[in-house]
């Protein structure tokens, strides 16, 4: 029997398997994106508040966890940690990991958002009485929602194909599913190409609902 | 932590993994070449007139950047032995990462290519330049204003996805600091050493880019910055 009938034989097996596997992907993309999100939001406004030392801390952040290797990080986080003593499950350490990676690229994302808004905007905010703190909240945020939307949603399509990397410290997700069927079955190309799938089946969508929202953002503003 | 038996760890430990940062640099020199060189073909590819030549290669762009490096590299690692091709783990991450940057090189390029004016293509066809003489004298080379600066950017990113080259055992600075966490059980203290590292290695780069990036648009209204590529 060759590989091929035999993959079509456990097909379902297979499939089921890893549709397991694809759930937690979107588990650990949709926890780490939610934190990524929160971080870089508290870091950008750190690099645009008037304190010399939120501003210097958050540069340092920012440029750490942007220069070294996210797997390097989760290994950190996992095999590190857990060495002197805190020691986190797969899932939650693969969340954390994504999340302080993804917050260092979200801060520039944010950043760069709030300092495409014209100055005018928070003088006048300032003019009519509101605290800085309102006026980001209520004048500024809202109108980057238009610059940052697109950037984050390319994020979220990277930050999904790169928790294939928490396979690595053996969270149960897609990719580490794959690595168990393929150990047991040494049908590698055939569920190597069955996981490209599922990742294309994930990933196809959210591009195309990026494409979408830059478009809807873009409406009645000159490039 | 800074024990003198620390030290004397510090120091048995850095010859090697410094001999093993030799091999994740030369794995990102190898890999960015391959990826430039096949991420020109595929954007050059794209706007051909055979409209096969531009399904395949948008399909390929498509494909590797919608799946994980990670399932590409054991694709071809682990999957392309049952075709009877068995690569050595190093040369299996440098194609795999050569094929997974190319194709997003080829978007660099594509943006870069798209940037300058379509009257430029006009004008060269016609004082009677071939489309493709065009592209070479006229087009290209003002493009290089766009894609420098992304392109510039591929390499920190490749030089950090060296690292998923450990998973399949490629030599690199990531094998090394797993061999010698689980020889001396100090995984905290390897992890961020080899963290420091990559910072060493990939700061000054990030620096450089800026540069580039300031340099390239001076003289030019400022176009929307993109926020760096993952």
């Amino acid at each position: 029997m060759t590989d091929w009938a035999r993959t079509y034989e456990n097909l379902p097996y297979f499939l089921d398997a890893l549709l397991t596997g694809a759930v937690m992907t979107a588990i650990v993309t949709a926890g780490g994106f939610i934190v990524s999100v929160l971080l870089g939001l508290v870091l950008a406004g750190c690099k645009t508040s008037r304190s010399r030392l939120l501003r210097t801390f958050a540069y340092i952040y920012v440029e750490i966890f942007r220069a070294v290797p996210v797997l390097t990080q989760l290994f950190v986080i996992y095999f590190g940690l857990g060495s002197i003593g805190i020691k986190l499950d797969p899932i939650p350490a693969a969340i954390i990991g994504f999340g302080l990676n993804g917050g260092a690229y979200l801060t520039e994302v944010f950043r760069a958002g709030i300092a495409a808004i014209d100055r005018g905007q928070s003088e006048a905010a300032i003019a009519i009485g509101m605290t800085r703190g309102m006026a980001l909240r209520t004048i500024i945020l809202p109108q980057t929602v238009r610059v940052v939307l697109p950037p984050i949603a390319n994020f979220a399509i990277g930050l999904l194909k790169d928790t294939s990397l928490a396979s690595a410290v053996a969270a149960p997700e897609l990719s580490f599913q794959a690595h168990m069927l393929a150990d047991r079955t040494f049908l590698t190309t055939q569920i190597y190409l069955l996981v490209a799938l599922f990742y294309l089946a994930m990933s196809v969508p959210l591009s195309w609902l990026s494409r979408r929202l830059e478009r809807r953002a873009s409406r009645g503003v000159r490039a | 932590m800074i024990s003198p038996r620390m030290l004397a760890l510090i120091g048995e430990w850095m010859p090697q993994l410094i001999e093993a940062a030799g091999y994740t640099l030369k794995m990102t020199v190898l890999a960015y070449m391959l990826g430039a060189v096949i991420g020109l073909a595929l954007a050059l590819g794209g706007m051909a007139r055979q409209r096969w030549i531009v399904i395949c290669c948008r399909g390929y762009i498509e494909f590797v950047r919608g799946t994980p490096t990670l399932t590409q590299l054991f694709l071809v690692y682990f999957g392309l032995t049952s075709f009877g091709i068995a690569l050595p783990s190093f040369e299996a991450a440098v194609v795999t990462l050569g094929l997974h940057y190319a194709a997003y090189m080829a978007e660099i390029y594509r943006s870069g290519i798209s940037s300058v004016h379509g009257g430029q293509q006009e004008a060269a066809q016609a004082i009677g330049m071939t489309r493709g003489e065009a592209m070479r004298y006229i087009i290209l080379p003002q493009s290089l204003r766009v894609i420098l600066p992304p392109m510039a950017n591929s390499a920190i990113s490749l030089l950090k996805d060296t690292s998923v080259a450990s998973l399949i055992s490629a030599p690199e600075i990531m094998l090394r600091a797993n061999d010698l966490a689980s020889q001396y059980y100090m995984p905290m203290q390897l992890y961020l050493i080899t963290g420091a590292m990559y910072f060493v290695l990939a700061y000054p780069l990030s620096l450089g880019v800026r540069y580039l990036e300031w340099l390239t648009s001076r003289g030019h209204r400022s176009t929307i910055a993109g926020p760096a590529a993952g």
